[in-house]
């Protein structure tokens, strides 16, 4: 799925929190939060900046996924090549990631020498250099990076999808942008793209692991306090329009040389933390999280009209995404699979799931939460995610939300957000033929409605 | 505080308690009191060698039918048993690995158990697993990726099952039947074969009271020989898979090592500065990514492919085919440099801070833990290999990475594998400078 949201729809957490976490907010307005924990002598340390490709204009787009390429190019103190250099010789890891709402950067390092981290974050923060050179050599890895997305038929299709389920908000572009705005894209334009968002008061830092927390609050004091809090994210943030929803349900189609029939069929949901989040969270996990799983069950097992099925809720800032993935199978009709999707979800939106069926998901929900946050990195994630996009405190409290989802509320949901004329439905099909709608719709090209 | 203070110090303890199961197979369980999960790895050796000719995949089948029926359980029953409990069971080709909430894990090592002793092999779902394997396999026959992957091990391991996908291919799977998978677990899946390993927050001597009784109808078998294979010589090949895409994946490389050779810890030490090390500090991503922009993906590696059998020495990269030549030259230049020229001293610091450094991070996820022991029972390492390693690796100096690329890397001899909008004469006359 296009966005790095799935750990959003999953719930952590349990009853008891995988660790204490502690909220502090430096004079710059840079929010700092830190877990202790001691199983293992590692610290997580993410810096996450609420930007991504949401912020992004038009002549922009692509630019916060390339920025965060070049935050390994070089600053001030630590120029090219120093931060892998470094993270390697220390024996720790490093990466980052950009979504549509955030952008995060990762350190993983032994808990006697995790400070190096907060020396580097400072550094680019504070000083990035965005040498001509480096910028114009990293697009070419930017464009070669996009390219091998567009090898991907799964890929392509669930692009076409979004962009045809927002049409005007910039949720519809992919995060890595497009290949001519990035070709068009000046040092210039990163630099002040880079001046409006990456600064302490737009930042939220993440120490999770084998930390004394004092001593952890005071390091990130030494490094961060001292520096510039800069523009208010209202005032950095252009203005975007708002989606209104399409009515009707629309259909696209692609082609792509193999033997697939692919499926992807997504509705426009809501918010990050919003009760609708949960009810959908658990919505995910009753129609295809494990083998009992209704659409599991019905279409894999029973009826062999998929060869897989997935479904994740993509809740974002500004709304979200309920996905539904399915790999039909190369003896079924197409048709029929959709047919047999589309009784499932009218049984969904019509009637409350029983108790049995909501006790095994509520059963998965909460055994997930055990692997969820084994490692620090893991629940270092989850709290900067949560943190930048709703509240921290839903890394620890979401499990009690979705618990509490009941079966008439998982009803209303789907009855209100899955209903089928506020959908998109794409199918990727073999060059040479392709799958007929089901006889009561009519097949449609990209963006066209009924 | 200084970059490189330290490294040495880090050392991973393991501690491992042994066990020989009443059935016959090794158990190696290590305690770990905090963890929320349960691990367990079981390794049998054999795997996909022993498909017979004509029926590959079938191993790979077989491992996957595990969990479709077993004793008196039907497949519904299993997934009921785990999706409650938090549990997961995958069966393979060469063993099988599980995990569990700590809570519910004897429930769940005693399913594995099951599984490995007594699956069921139902009809229907043999019949109905094939085919979504087949379904599978159809699409591959299409995906560039794969197709490159599979002529690059063809090229090398020839017609040597080494070389072929544990999967098998579309038409000896639409061979496959029930009795294929009854009669190869029925031969193979014997305790004699295998090595259990177990990390969690269990004492070890329950962990194994548990598996002893549980598995105790296992059939004990007879342990297996591993012939030496016979191997086509390392030389020039190439091949293509032509497909219409925006990116050519391009495999170059040659036959490589087993884990037992003596070099192995300075080709590690080698494969960090060459291709393997992590961001932009190995050589190949800082000339052909960094430098060049000649992809996102760029990588080399000589270890990881380490086995009982050589393993291949591989390097990869997704570029346009229009930079093809320069990556395919770009690739050779860096195996004759790092023969040619002794590695600096502080890139090679560099890499050995990692891997002795890296040792703490790695060990955090229980799943981790048992993979490392199965790795380190199949391989002979002792038990306190984790301790003694930082020494092993602070001693290798720049010759010592010289010596070993001169007798493991072979630039003049290299297969190449390409997928995507590329012609094979391309291939040829990268190959061919110098």
């Amino acid at each position: 799925m296009p966005h790095k949201h799935a750990s959003k729809s999953k719930p952590s957490a349990s009853h008891s929190a995988p660790a204490k976490v502690r909220e502090h907010h430096l004079a710059n307005g840079m929010r700092v939060l830190i877990a202790a924990r001691h199983s293992d002598p590692v610290v997580a340390v993410m810096l996450w900046y609420r930007v991504g490709s949401r912020n992004e204009r038009e002549h922009e787009a692509g630019v916060s996924h390339f920025l965060e390429h070049m935050m390994f190019k070089g600053a001030e103190r630590f120029g090219k090549g120093e931060i892998d250099r470094l993270t390697t010789m220390l024996g720790g890891s490093n990466n980052a990631f950009t979504s549509c709402d955030h952008t995060a950067y990762w350190f993983e390092l032994a808990s006697d020498r995790w400070e190096k981290a907060l020396e580097i974050e400072a550094d680019r923060m504070r000083a990035l250099a965005l040498e001509p050179a480096e910028f114009n050599a990293e697009r070419e890895v930017v464009l070669e990076e996009l390219s091998m997305g567009l090898d991907d038929p799964w890929r392509r299709l669930t692009e076409l999808v979004q962009s045809t389920l927002f049409l005007r908000h910039p949720y519809r572009r992919p995060v890595i942008g497009h290949a001519d705005a990035l070709k068009r894209l000046s040092v210039a334009q990163m630099r002040d793209y880079w001046r409006r968002f990456y600064h302490p008061g737009n930042a939220t830092l993440v120490i999770c692991g084998d930390v004394d927390p004092a001593v952890a609050l005071e390091r990130a004091r030494a490094h961060f306090e001292a520096l510039p809090r800069g523009a208010s994210y209202e005032e950095a943030d252009p203005f975007r329009p708002a989606e209104t929803p399409e009515p009707g349900q629309r259909r696209v189609e692609m082609h792509w040389d193999d033997q697939g029939k692919r499926l992807c069929i997504a509705w426009p949901t809501v918010s990050v933390g919003t009760p609708d989040d949960h009810a959908l969270d658990v919505v995910s996990t009753l129609l295809t999280a494990g083998r009992l799983s209704r659409l599991q069950d019905r279409l894999v097992y029973e009826e062999e009209l998929a060869t897989s099925i997935s479904t994740q809720s993509d809740t974002r800032v500004e709304g979200g995404v309920f996905w539904l993935l399915a790999e039909c199978a190369q003896n079924a009709d197409p048709r029929e699979l959709e047919r047999v999707l589309d009784e499932e979800l009218e049984r969904l939106r019509r009637e409350p799931p029983s108790a049995k069926e909501l006790a095994r998901v509520r059963a998965v929900l909460r055994a997930s939460e055990a692997f969820e946050n084994e490692t620090a990195s893991d629940f270092a994630e989850r709290l900067g995610e949560y943190a930048t996009d709703a509240h921290w405190k839903l890394a620890i409290e979401s499990l009690e939300h979705v618990l509490a989802v009941d079966a008439k509320a998982v009803r209303d949901c789907a009855a209100r957000l899955l209903a089928p004329e506020r959908r998109v439905v794409g199918w990727c099909t073999p060059k040479a033929a392709t799958p007929k709608a089901p006889s009561r719709r009519k097949n449609a090209r990209r963006g066209a409605k009924r | 505080m200084s970059a490189r203070a330290g490294t040495a110090d880090l050392v991973v303890r393991l501690p491992i308690e042994r066990f020989t199961l009443e059935c016959g197979a090794r158990l190696l369980v290590s305690q770990r009191r905090d963890a929320p999960v349960i691990a367990l790895q079981m390794h049998l050796r054999g795997g996909h060698s022993l498909d017979e000719p004509g029926l590959e995949g079938q191993a790979y089948l077989t491992g996957g039918l595990l969990d479709q029926g077993a004793g008196k359980r039907s497949e519904e029953e299993i997934a009921e048993v785990l999706e409650t409990s938090g549990g997961s069971i995958s069966g393979e080709s060469n063993g099988l690995s599980a995990a569990a909430a700590a809570e519910r894990w004897d429930t769940v090592l005693e399913l594995a158990a099951e599984l490995i002793c007594a699956p069921t092999f139902p009809a229907d779902k043999v019949r109905s697993q094939r085919q979504r394997l087949l379904d599978r396999l159809l699409l591959e026959r299409d995906e560039p990726r794969v197709q490159g992957d599979r002529l690059f091990k063809q090229l090398i391991y020839g017609d040597h099952w080494l070389g072929r996908s544990a999967a098998g291919t579309y038409e000896s799977v639409a061979r496959l039947e029930r009795k294929h998978l009854v009669a190869f677990h029925r031969r193979n899946w014997v305790a004699r074969r295998a090595v259990i390993a177990v990390c969690g927050p269990v004492e070890p001597s329950r962990v194994a009271k548990l598996l002893d009784r549980a598995l105790r109808r296992w059939t004990p078998g007879e342990e297996l020989p591993y012939p030496t294979p016979e191997l086509p010589p390392r030389a020039v090949r190439t091949a293509v898979f032509p497909a219409e895409r925006e990116q050519v994946h391009v495999f170059l490389g040659h036959l490589g090592v087993r884990r037992a050779d003596p070099d192995y810890p300075a080709l590690v030490v080698m494969d960090h500065v060459l291709g393997a090390g992590p961001g932009f500090t190995n050589r190949v991503a800082m000339r052909l990514r960094d430098e060049l922009g000649l992809a996102y993906t760029v990588h080399a590696n000589i270890h990881g492919s380490a086995g009982v059998h050589p393993g291949a020495f591989t390097a990869y990269i997704g570029t346009s085919a229009s930079k093809v030549p320069v990556a395919i030259e770009g690739f050779l230049r860096e195996m004759r440099r790092i023969q040619d020229e002794p590695v600096g001293d502080a890139e090679l610091a560099t890499a050995k801070d990692y891997v002795v450094g890296s040792f703490a991070l790695s060990f955090q996820r229980a799943a981790r833990r048992a993979n490392f022991m199965v790795t380190a029972e199949r391989f002979g390492l002792p038990d306190d290999h984790l301790e003694r390693a930082p020494k092993v690796y602070a001693a290798i100096t720049p010759e010592d990475v010289q010596r070993v690329a001169r007798a493991h890397l072979h630039p003049q001899a290299c297969v190449v594998a390409a997928a995507g909008p590329i012609r094979e004469s391309t291939l040829r006359k990268a190959l061919a400078s110098k």
